[in-house]
């Protein structure tokens, strides 16, 4: 829309009309927030390049430790091979290699692993990162539906056992760190209990499944990703329904509800168009803010559950030195992150009418 | 008068708190006509909104109604509002008895179009044919005298509070309900916006057939539209009658205090007087009648015995003891 | 003497205030097993291993030997007493997570009520800082930053923690010093021409310590997350004294879990931090009583 206001009034228009189509684009709040998504995204590679710099050791020390403690060789064995591999300059100042990142970064170039041969970091991040997304955001999805409507139920069935039952249930499991469950139902399910084969379910993939649309590669998929799921989902779940049903009793108070009852609508019309809408609004902001949040804890639920998917690459890379795999990491989470907070934003404008979204709807 | 549509025989409500039972209605009793309008007026506190809630029963979950009879008159057919099962009462909302209630910022959803809230409601009560449901909610609020082009499309947040109550009325009208009630339906507006709704009420109701309950704090109004007015104090009613004799021939001393204490234009600043004392605690309710500590006229038999609604006059009653003092003082 | 003797008179005793506090407390059942629950972690942490001796000794012939009157919890992989580190795993948790909650809690009150009162580009600016804060992404970046941390830095750790989650605090103080500066007291004390200072410390913090008592309470399990995070991960390491993130560690990297005797081995230092965010977290709710005037009168 902001491009076809420039390029309808630069041909015949004289230069006042091109200044107030100026100053519609520069007023555009979807534009606005766009320039602010990507000066964020700026700011934070700038920070992450330096803090990654900071870290005591670099990538060819630690690996002519793995090197000695692995093969027993000498430390000058060990240099020579680091030599050969490492076909990078650690002695260029920090902002000359800073310089050349992120001018690489402008080509769309992410650069090439330290380690892993050489690979390119767009391709491990590729490999890795949908399995994180397909169990993050899956994880997300069933835990935000499910959170609101248990929040609502809560809601309208408060003050019964019900609601204690489910309130205690909710704020016990928002309140133990995921990993921690994750550890507990390892050791209870998997080694005590034996319930669980743990073994077997590590990983995102079964070894000699092929990818493709077929059954038993669905549900092998769903069987690696069983248990990250379920961990983010009950470590997440007690927030939405307690967010939920605060917001859902706060609503219920609304004239507007009231009055929806004495028109006679139905009561499941009411509880979903009239309460649910307008209680889980608020909610939206913080799914968006929940998916940077849960994006980075898998780092260790991915690290307990050997599941193999961004987070873990990212452990391993900050074990490794390998800077320009962590950078493009932080990259794409960053990335994940504000992009998800734009879509927040520009979709609760469309969720609530009150929002005012656009220059044109602002008298 | 005509054929009665609605009856409200002997209404207890009550809500438990943590002090007592609040007797928010107490022994109730009215009916209303066809095409009349019946105005409730009285202090805040007095129990008048939750005598509206209770007509469509609205009430809040805690509020218990321990008595009573609500019984609405339609084409031969009685309904008692208190025994209708879930289902049937919903079907008599809005249907047969709508409600504007105060405060109508925050009537409408804000996030649902003017026109989906009155789909909601047609398609609630089995009306289909969007068309024919839209001809009707244009033409409501085109008698509501806003322009439904613009009106129709809007989001509540888009209008301003005079217009929101104007739609709401038009909305109130859309099934076309034999009673509505109006719970001080012109609270937080400005005076002008007042004014004009209360034009459109008086021109709606000529224009078409349906009862009024308007409950209200301002005498004026209630004046200009009412038939009958009915006062309430203590959760109770105090004095009825029709609306000439209640403004000026009151027989109950609460009334008369009432009356007094609203400047007119006319009036002069001398005549008016506020009534001494507050509102009475309706959890702890004095006994005998509910208004002697504030009432120049008590007398020991005031302190013992609550009084009951008897004639005053032609079409009026009053619940006081000394309405014959009352009257000659005045 | 007179004067000053009706003064005392009127003030209540160290005892009676003490025991009037925990009547408040014992109002709320949840919240009054959270703050027992958080005595007893303090006890246990603090005070216990005064009693209870460090035991570095190796014993080949007890690896992941079972719970018994001799080992409470069994032993580690190498025959050494868990519960003496459960015992002395707990300060390094503890301290860590009051030291991160007051300076995550004193920075968003200073900044978040600045932002509010001064408004105009002070307030822009740090709103602005704070969104591009929450945008960079909190674990892994502490999982860098945590490899600067030499050894047992108690006090850099909780700097670095409470560096990355001010952002979200101050954004809540904010808008609760925005909604109290629109109370009619406040009004009413800018209209008798107090100062700001006044008006911040006299009329509005008072009316937060609820708000920033329990947003300290936050802080501290966010802090406890991400610290026994940090060390279940081997990034952080402490040199001589354990704590339970690195016995958590230590259990599942030497392969504990593979032992069903060690179950306790593993599962102590789990429980304990849950349990400790457990107390935290309930502990809330007694808070709220204490602190809200309007809340303890009751409907």
């Amino acid at each position: 829309m902001a491009t076809q206001a420039i390029s309808t009034s630069l041909a015949p228009q004289k230069r006042t009309s091109l200044k107030v189509y100026f100053w519609r684009v520069a007023n555009n709040y979807v534009l606005r927030r766009v320039i602010k998504a990507l000066a964020t995204i700026f700011v934070v590679i700038t920070v992450t390049f330096f803090i990654i710099r900071l870290m005591p050791s670099n990538p060819v020390d630690i690996f002519i430790q793995e090197q000695m403690a692995l093969y027993n060789s000498s430390y000058q064995e060990a240099r020579d091979r680091a030599a050969a591999l490492f076909a990078i300059d650690l002695t260029a100042p920090v902002t000359q290699q800073y310089l050349d990142y992120m001018g690489n970064l402008l080509r769309g170039d992410l650069g090439k692993s330290y380690r892993s041969q050489g690979a390119g970091v767009a391709d491990i991040i590729k490999q890795f990162l949908p399995w994180t997304l397909f169990s993050v955001g899956t994880a997300l999805f069933i835990s935000f539906t499910l959170g609101v409507a248990l929040g609502m139920v809560m809601a309208y069935r408060r003050e019964t056992p019900l609601d204690y039952v489910l309130s205690t249930f909710a704020s016990l499991v928002s309140s133990i760190p995921n990993y921690l469950i994750a550890i507990i139902i390892i050791v209870t399910f998997g080694s005590q209990l034996r319930i669980l084969n743990i073994a077997q379910m590590r990983g995102s993939i079964s070894p000699g499944v092929q990818p493709g649309f077929t059954l038993k590669f669905i549900g092998d998929v769903l069987y690696h990703a069983a248990l990250p799921i379920f961990v983010y989902v009950l470590t997440t779940i007690g927030s939405w329904m307690l967010a939920m049903k605060s917001s859902t009793v706060a609503t219920l108070e609304e004239d507007y509800v009231t009055v929806a009852r004495a028109r006679g609508l139905k009561d499941s019309r009411i509880m979903t168009s009239y309460v649910g809408r307008n209680a889980a609004l608020p909610l939206f902001t913080q799914l968006a803010i929940s998916i940077g949040f849960v994006v980075g804890g898998s780092v260790l639920i991915e690290t307990i559950f050997v599941y193999q998917g961004i987070g873990q690459q990212l452990l391993k890379a900050i074990n490794q030195r390998d800077y320009p795999v962590m950078q493009g990491i932080f990259l794409i989470i960053t990335v994940a992150v504000v992009f998800a907070n734009l879509l927040a934003d520009l979709l609760y404008g469309r969720l609530d009418p009150r929002i005012r979204v656009g220059s044109e709807e602002t008298k | 008068m005509t054929k009665t549509v609605l009856e409200v025989k002997n209404l207890w409500v009550e809500y438990p708190a943590r002090r007592g039972v609040v007797q928010a209605v107490r022994g109730v009793s009215f009916d209303l006509c066809q095409g009349e309008t019946l105005a409730f007026i009285g202090e805040s506190g007095s129990g008048k909104t939750t005598l509206g809630l209770a007509l469509v029963r609205l009430l809040p979950k805690s509020a218990r109604v321990r008595q009573g009879n609500i019984l609405f008159y339609q084409n031969g057919r009685v309904q008692d509002v208190l025994a209708l099962s879930q289902e049937d009462l919903r079907q008599f909302r809005w249907r047969d008895c709508a409600m504007v209630f105060q405060g109508a910022q925050n009537s409408f959803n804000p996030v649902l179009r003017v026109e989906s809230q009155f789909y909601d409601t047609a398609r609630a009560h089995g009306m289909t044919g969007t068309a024919h449901v839209k001809q009707r909610a244009i033409d409501l609020l085109r008698m509501v005298q806003l322009d439904p082009n613009r009106v129709f499309r809007s989001f509540p947040h888009e209008l301003s509070g005079g217009m929101r109550q104007r739609v709401l009325i038009a909305l109130g009208l859309l099934l076309q309900p034999q009673v509505i009630i109006l719970d001080e339906p012109t609270t937080a507006l400005d005076i002008l916006t007042q004014r004009s709704i209360i034009e459109v009420l008086r021109k709606l109701k000529k224009e078409l057939d349906f009862s009024l309950i308007f409950i209200s704090h301002d005498l004026s109004l209630a004046a200009e539209l009412a038939d009958r007015v009915a006062t309430v104090y203590a959760g109770t009613i105090v004095e009825i009658g029709g609306v000439y004799d209640i403004f000026e021939r009151a027989r109950h001393p609460y009334t008369q205090a009432l009356t007094h204490s609203v400047p007119t234009v006319t009036g002069d600043l001398r005549d008016l007087t506020s009534i001494p004392g507050s509102p009475p605690d309706l959890i702890v309710l004095p006994p005998g009648c509910a208004f002697h500590p504030r009432c120049p006229f008590a007398t020991q038999r005031c302190k013992e015995q609550e009084p009951p609604l008897e004639p005053v006059g032609e079409g009026q009653f009053a619940a006081c003891w000394n309405w014959r003092e009352a009257m000659n003082k005045t | 003497m007179m004067q000053a003797q009706a003064f005392y008179a009127r003030q209540p005793s160290f005892l009676q205030s003490l025991s009037q506090t925990l009547k408040l407390l014992a109002r709320n059942k949840v919240g009054f097993a959270g703050f027992l629950g958080v005595l007893f972690f303090v006890f246990f942490a603090l005070v216990l291993p005064i009693f209870v001796p460090i035991d570095n000794q190796t014993r080949m012939d007890k690896i992941y030997a079972p719970a018994s009157w001799d080992h409470l919890l069994g032993t580690d992989f190498q025959g050494r007493d868990v519960f003496s580190q459960l015992v002395h795993g707990g300060r390094e948790v503890l301290v860590i997570a009051f030291v991160t909650g007051a300076i995550t809690t004193f920075l968003a009150v200073v900044f978040g009520s600045l932002s509010a009162v001064l408004g105009g580009w002070v307030d822009s600016f740090i709103m602005s800082l704070a969104d591009l804060w929450l945008a960079i992404p909190q674990f892994p970046v502490l999982a860098v930053l945590a490899s600067l941390v030499k050894l047992n830095n108690v006090i850099l750790l909780a700097l670095l923690l409470s560096l990355l989650s001010w952002p979200t605090l101050t954004r809540a103080i904010r808008s609760q010093v925005l909604s109290l500066r629109q109370r009619d007291y406040v009004e009413a004390a800018r209209s008798l021409g107090l100062s700001t200072r006044h008006i911040i410390f006299n009329e509005i913090m008072p009316n937060m310590m609820s708000y920033i008592a329990i947003s300290l309470i936050f802080a501290m399990t966010a802090a406890v997350y991400a610290q026994a995070g940090l060390a279940f991960l081997g990034l952080i390491s402490f040199s001589d004294n354990n704590s339970w993130g690195v016995t958590i560690q230590l259990a599942w990297t030497k392969g504990a879990i593979f032992f069903r005797d060690s179950f306790l081995y593993i599962m102590a230092p789990v429980l304990a931090i849950a349990l400790f965010q457990l107390s935290l977290v309930s502990f809330t709710r007694s808070l709220e009583e204490v602190f809200n005037p309007r809340l303890r009168t009751g409907v």
